[in-house]
């Protein structure tokens, strides 16, 4: 008897479907319950945000930088700021370096959090999903009390920090760490710990060290298929070489690892921001920066490593006050192109819970 | 053994179910938001003093401003004109603005019906807003 | 107490008293019609109650209120939700099958209320009391997989069509440790019968006897009614609203008032199965006891829902038929073991 092949179905899932983050769209193809392709559509967020940059001054642009990554704006406009002051030999006070160090980990926290969230409720985790945004609240309250807003934080200016944490800060920041170990607890008890949940997970959408480099991966993906690559350690920016903290590199190069990193790297920045709440000097926090920025003619690439991986601003500068060119190397945007080579094979299912693993953020991948 | 991780999702569930709850019973009861929340922009006319560094700091072109001669040669402030559907609310207008007079606001509730709504004249709020409370 | 359990039977005596001979097919014709209508009045009132409890045990679980806004507590939202259902305009896919795309969400919701009819909701109390219970509940809840299927192929769309497939393949499986499972009981008891069955735990329920039987069925349960964590029907992850996902409206509530009414159809059978139906301690009527004991059943099922993540259909495929299938089997053979050590220890006493 021979096997019939029957017909293949594609499936179109997204922009509007209940298991995409964001406007990121798919079109798969199906064999049965198996993927056999996967083409991504991507752009719907697409705001040109390199070529408004042209239109800016360098300190109008540091707001559109909130609008990248969205789950961690602080990241972002970190890159940018030290990429600007990079450009414009600008050196920053020490209490603004290790404010900017301090959000930038609690921004790493947030951003994973909503992570395992939405990992979470891709696999009809509700209750999961639930405790992760009831705690990252209690982030975005931080942000919210130093500088003004929750998401697009806005927090840093070229030359230092935008405001000085106000009093309640430190006891807030630290009840939350306080609280952090219980939280993961429960993450580790309702989702990670779940017979069903690592079922689903482990040994699927298998990623390989080989592939992971080829395709130039960073962050957890990359990590969680055993490559120790992290920033923060291998070209340290900021301050971050005054910090001890370990960098989690899993070798299961399955989903499973690769949502399990994100619990790690928490407990990491947990440390950071211990160390960075012990160390923190009083003083200023803006350098002297002349009103109307030029920087001199040259170019200049940074990278810091935010939640999702290598974010690198490429900045031209013509001697004016805006910028000539502006590049932005987003992880998500390269940790994307992922699943079309990995998907193949596995089921839907499988496709759903990779995907929600490289944690892509659609403002970032559309810029 | 397997199945150990089944019940301490189901124990951690139902502790929860128990437990309390976190969030807020929205309108009834307002959320205390801390001072500099950028929810909404406020204008003191009496303060400003027509430099127009808001209008070109802002990234967006939000602002718009005109003024006219007072006596003593000093400016005063005509009208004032935010285009608030295109506003960013970043902040960066009232980090600017030397005398104070554009300051943040804690209102949040600024939805409306009408894209025109969105043309925020702000002396007029500013004294809408005054007249309500004197 | 006594009265109050014979209160139903009493009504219905003197309602039967009402025509001339209490035993003419007019009598037995209008207290047969009453009963369906009890049995639709309490699968409509059951779905309102249930989705609520749903929305709020889901709420509860991630530390929310759930509804809060119309009535007591929000009590009334699912009232407000069905009328809304009800002023929705229904859309009919052009390229859908009509006839068959119209009459799924019918089937579905029939379903619950054909086998609801043969279960005793108390002393006396079976709308319909069928010797072969348990094959007519069983032969008429698997049909609800047909009605998916309906529904799936009838919409014309990729992601119903994947619905309906994971239906069948599912709801199939899952038939067969469902059936095997309840085998144990049946033999115990020697009948087929519900209302008998009911009767022979009046000193102890079968979930003591047979507590393998009752674990498979509420697992093979829950995979009956798709719900979470085997929900791969409707998983809305992945393919939208699985068979639904081209439905508005009534039709759409339909399927909802099926699910919730099939849904208290297997709380139900377990409870006249494994629970001693409405048998209980003398201090509250029996119906109250049947009730009590369906809704811990549904606690149990709605808790899990808002644990478990959803499981894989590999999986779900090998749960069935690597590791319910074979304890099914176990089951029957320890059963019979167990009944013919049980009689020869009787001759021997005896
Ligand atoms: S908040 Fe930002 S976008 Fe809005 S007016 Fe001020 S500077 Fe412009
Ligand atoms: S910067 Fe301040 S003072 Fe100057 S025009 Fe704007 S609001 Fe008025």
């Amino acid at each position: 008897m021979t096997l019939e092949r029957t017909e293949e179905l594609a499936l179109n899932l997204g922009p509007q479907h209940p298991s995409m983050h964001g406007v990121f769209r798919m079109v798969a193809h199906f064999d049965g319950e198996i993927i056999t392709k996967i083409d991504p559509k991507i752009g719907y967020l697409h705001r040109g945000l390199e070529k408004l940059a042209e239109s800016r001054t360098y300190a109008q642009f540091i707001p559109y930088t909130d609008r990248l990554d969205y789950l961690a704006a602080p990241h972002n406009n970190m890159a940018y700021v030290q990429a600007v002051e990079k450009l414009a030999n600008i050196q920053i006070p020490e209490r603004a370096e290790y404010l900017r160090v301090i959000f930038a980990e609690l921004a790493r926290i947030a951003s994973h959090l909503v992570f395992i969230g939405s990992l979470a409720l891709d696999m009809a985790g509700w209750t999961a999903w639930g405790y992760c945004f009831r705690d990252r609240e209690r982030i975005l309250d931080l942000f919210e009390m130093t500088a003004g807003s929750r998401l697009t934080v806005n927090a840093m200016r070229i030359g230092g920090f935008s405001q000085e944490v106000p009093d309640e800060f430190w006891p807030a920041l630290k009840s939350f760490l306080d609280d952090l170990p219980e939280m993961l607890e429960e993450y580790q008890g309702i989702f990670y710990g779940n017979e069903i949940a690592m079922g689903r997970m482990k040994s699927v959408g298998i990623l390989t060290k080989e592939d992971a480099a080829n395709f130039s991966t960073t962050g957890p993906v990359l990590r969680a298929s055993g490559v120790k690559h992290d920033l923060r350690k291998d070209a340290p920016y900021g301050i971050y070489d005054r910090f001890e903290f370990d960098v989690p590199v899993l070798y299961g190069c399955d989903s499973y690892d690769r949502g399990l990193i994100r619990l790690l790297e928490i407990k990491e920045s947990a440390k950071i921001i211990r160390q960075a709440m012990r160390d923190i000097p009083e003083g200023p926090i803006m350098a002297k920066v002349p009103k109307v920025l030029k920087p001199p003619v040259g170019e200049v690439y940074h990278a810091v490593e935010n939640p999702k991986g290598e974010l690198g601003f490429y900045l031209v500068s013509d001697g004016s006050t805006k910028p000539a060119r502006l590049r932005i190397r987003s992880a998500t945007f390269i940790n994307i192109q992922l699943l079309p080579a990995i998907s193949p094979g596995w089921k839907i299912q499988d496709v759903i819970a990779i995907f929600a693993t490289l944690d892509a953020v659609l403002g970032e991948v559309d810029k | 053994m397997f199945g150990k991780g089944l019940f301490k999702g189901l124990h951690i569930s139902l502790k929860r179910m128990l437990g309390p709850n976190v969030t807020e019973y929205y309108p009834e009861q307002k959320p205390n938001l801390p001072p500099r929340v950028r929810s909404s922009m406020g204008l003191d006319p009496d303060k400003c003093i027509s430099c127009g560094i808001c209008a070109n700091t802002c990234p967006n072109k939000v602002i718009t401003l005109t003024s006219e001669k007072g006596d003593n040669n000093k400016k005063v402030l005509k009208t004032y004109q935010m285009d608030v559907g295109r506003c960013l609310f970043c902040g960066l207008c009232t980090e600017a603005c030397p005398t104070s007079a554009l300051t943040v606001t804690q209102q949040y509730e600024n939805a409306v019906y009408d894209a025109d709504e969105l043309q925020w004249d702000m002396i007029k709020r500013h004294r809408h807003q005054t007249g309500k409370e004197g | 107490m006594d009265a109050l359990n014979k209160l139903p039977l009493n009504i219905a005596a003197a309602i039967r008293g009402l025509f001339g001979d209490p035993h003419s097919i007019w009598a037995d014709l209008t207290m047969t019609v009453i009963g369906i209508v009890l049995v639709i009045v309490l699968i409509v009132l059951a779905a309102l109650i249930l989705i609520l409890l749903e929305r709020k045990i889901g709420g509860w679980a991630s530390q929310r209120p759930g509804p809060n806004r119309l009535g007591p507590r929000g009590w009334f939202q699912t009232i407000a939700d069905a009328l809304k259902l009800l002023g929705k305009e229904d859309v009919t896919p052009a390229e859908a099958d009509r006839f068959i795309f119209k009459i799924a969400p019918m089937i579905v919701f029939a379903l619950p209320m054909m086998t609801l009819a043969v279960i005793p909701f108390g002393m006396g109390m079976v709308p319909i009391d069928l010797d072969l219970g348990i094959m007519y509940y069983l032969a008429i809840s698997a049909i609800s997989t047909l009605a998916l299927l309906m529904a799936g192929w009838g919409s014309n769309s990729n992601y119903s069509m994947l619905g309906g497939m994971r239906a069948v393949a599912q709801m199939i499986s899952y038939e067969i440790p469902l059936i095997f499972s309840l085998l144990g009981v049946v033999m115990i008891t020697q009948t087929f019968s519900l209302s008998k069955i009911v009767e022979a735990q009046s000193t102890i329920p079968f979930v003591v006897i047979q507590p393998i039987a009752f674990v498979i069925y509420f697992i093979a349960g829950i995979a009956e009614v798709n719900r979470a964590p085997f929900d791969l029907v409707e998983a809305d992850q992945e393919i939208v609203a699985g068979p639904f996902t081209e439905y508005t409206g009534l039709r759409w509530g339909l399927f909802f008032l099926g699910e919730y009414g099939n849904m208290t159809a297997v709380a139900a059978l377990i409870t006249t199965m494994f629970l001693g139906g409405w048998q209980g301690p003398g201090f509250l009527p029996g119906i109250v006891w049947f009730f009590l004991k369906v809704g811990i059943i549904i606690f149990l099922m709605m808790w899990i829902r808002w644990t478990f993540p959803r499981m894989r259909i590999d999986h779900l495929m090998g749960l069935a038929w690597k590791v319910l299938l074979p304890l099914s089997l176990l089951n029957i053979l320890l059963t019979g073991l167990g009944i013919y050590i049980y009689q020869y220890v009787l001759r021997i006493g005896g």
